[in-house]
């Protein structure tokens, strides 16, 4: 119980300013922990006091933002900014990435993943979970290759098999969890 | 009648050529010149205007709105093959390498994409017939279906050596050979360049083509350097062209449609 007073006290010095904004506004400003007041009017701590804050900066800049500028944000950003946050550019090397694929194509034990990168990966069906992984399941890959290359000799060029390589780990588990 | 003879000196073999074909644009016809007539006087105004008034303007067609640098991004059209993949003419397009993957540099992609296009659009509402080429077995059907779809033609099955080359023997005299090849993809499936473009610089017709970093831009028109290993990328190419297409013949037939009215109903002699 003291923990627990300590950590909200703790919390709510830290987050004084966002613990004052929502008092402020709440009907039940006593303040006290004692009682457990609404999921709403929680003082939350750690990460999802962060978040919250972030969330709502982020929308205040973007209802300023709006009204200057005529089009939406994604017609103004430029190609190098783009380039710079996208998904494929921040995960770095594909080398043992573990990424969420989607399953375009089925042929009997080979199934045809896309990831988001410029080429798919073929894989072979697992023999448990197997059966539940069809057209359309997303499934959990760790990349090898973005795309197999390799100079024979004599080549001017590489070969390539306009294919990416990634093991299977297993279906992506939330959505079990969700339903 | 100066300027008549004039338009008609550069006009020239086209409007002949629109009686017999029904149509003005200009094709590669096999015909004898007997089926070749002076048109009408009172025709002559009205199509010369309906053809001219596009020629005024940079983009009459207004293509430059249909896709924007984000949608080209989203659908994967900036990514390349692996630097040992990379052709030494496709370096002025690349805007670097990530981790040995070459990228296209996607502003000069929507240049080209616009340019390519606005001259689809051209071709398109001046009658000309469009033959898209792609040897992806993947993309086959999506291809022929876009062509279906906005009334034009495909090609991509095996292509026999003497197609353009030799077409009145292989398929008859008379025969009217494409006035623009879209090429969807310029490799065949052996990673050699794709015999369509070199045979349509031979019977001088002019391309259109996607090239990925590993493809030779050298003898196509209008290239648009992009990539044509994602199906997304493909998609987005054939949406974007199905709609050039769909919106230059449909701008065709309103001009044709507000002109007609405007013109005199009895031909002067």
């Amino acid at each position: 119980m003291a923990a627990v007073v300590m950590s909200r006290c703790r919390s709510r010095l830290r987050f004084s300013s966002r613990w004052f904004f929502r008092s402020y506004f709440s009907s039940d400003s006593s303040g006290t922990s004692g009682s457990d007041p609404p999921a709403a009017d929680a003082p939350r701590s750690g990460f999802a006091a962060a978040f919250d804050l972030q969330t709502e900066i982020r929308r205040e800049a973007g209802t300023s933002a709006a009204g200057l500028r005529g089009s939406s944000s994604g017609q103004d950003e430029s190609f190098a900014s783009l380039l710079r946050r996208s998904p494929l550019v921040q995960m770095g090397p594909a080398r043992d990435r573990v990424v969420v694929g989607r399953i375009f194509h089925v042929v009997q034990d080979d199934l045809y993943i896309d990831f988001g990168g410029k080429f798919h990966c073929v894989c072979r069906r697992p023999a448990d979970g197997g059966e539940k992984l069809q057209r359309g399941s997303r499934v959990r890959l760790r990349l090898q290759d973005l795309e197999l290359t390799a100079r024979f000799l004599g080549a001017q060029t590489d070969t390539t098999l306009l294919e990416a390589q990634a093991v299977l780990l297993g279906p992506l588990e939330g959505r079990e969890g969700r339903d | 009648m100066a300027a008549r003879a004039l338009t008609k000196g550069l006009l020239g073999l086209r409007q002949l050529r629109a009686v017999a074909t029904g149509y003005s644009c200009g094709g590669h016809q096999y015909a004898t010149a007997t089926s070749a007539k002076p048109l009408q006087p009172a025709h002559d105004d009205v199509s010369e205007k309906v053809l001219s008034l596009p020629l005024d303007k940079p983009d009459f067609f207004r293509v430059a709105e249909l896709f924007s640098v984000k949608d080209l991004f989203d659908a994967r059209v900036h990514l390349g093959h692996k630097q040992g993949c990379r052709h030494r003419l496709m370096e002025p397009y690349l805007y670097g390498c990530r981790l040995d993957q070459d990228i296209i540099d996607l502003d000069q992609t929507v240049d080209h994409l616009q340019q390519a296009l606005n001259f689809t659009a051209h071709v398109a509402y001046r009658g000309g017939v469009i033959l898209f080429v792609s040897r992806r077995r993947q993309f086959g059907h999506l291809v022929e279906s876009t062509a279906q779809e906005c009334g034009e033609y495909a090609h991509t099955r095996y292509w026999q050596g003497g197609l353009l080359t030799n077409a009145p023997i292989q398929y008859g005299p008379g025969v009217r050979l494409p006035d623009l090849i879209v090429f969807l993809s310029t490799l065949n499936n052996v990673f050699q360049q794709h015999v369509g473009i070199r045979d349509a610089a031979k019977m001088n017709i002019p391309t259109v083509g996607v090239v990925d970093s590993n493809c030779n831009p050298c003898l196509i028109t209008y290239p648009v350097p992009g990539n044509d290993d994602t199906l997304a990328a493909m998609e987005l190419y054939c949406r974007l062209f199905k709609m050039t297409i769909s919106r230059a013949k449909d701008k065709r037939r309103q001009m044709e449609l507000v002109h007609g009215l405007t013109a005199p109903s009895t031909p002067s002699s």
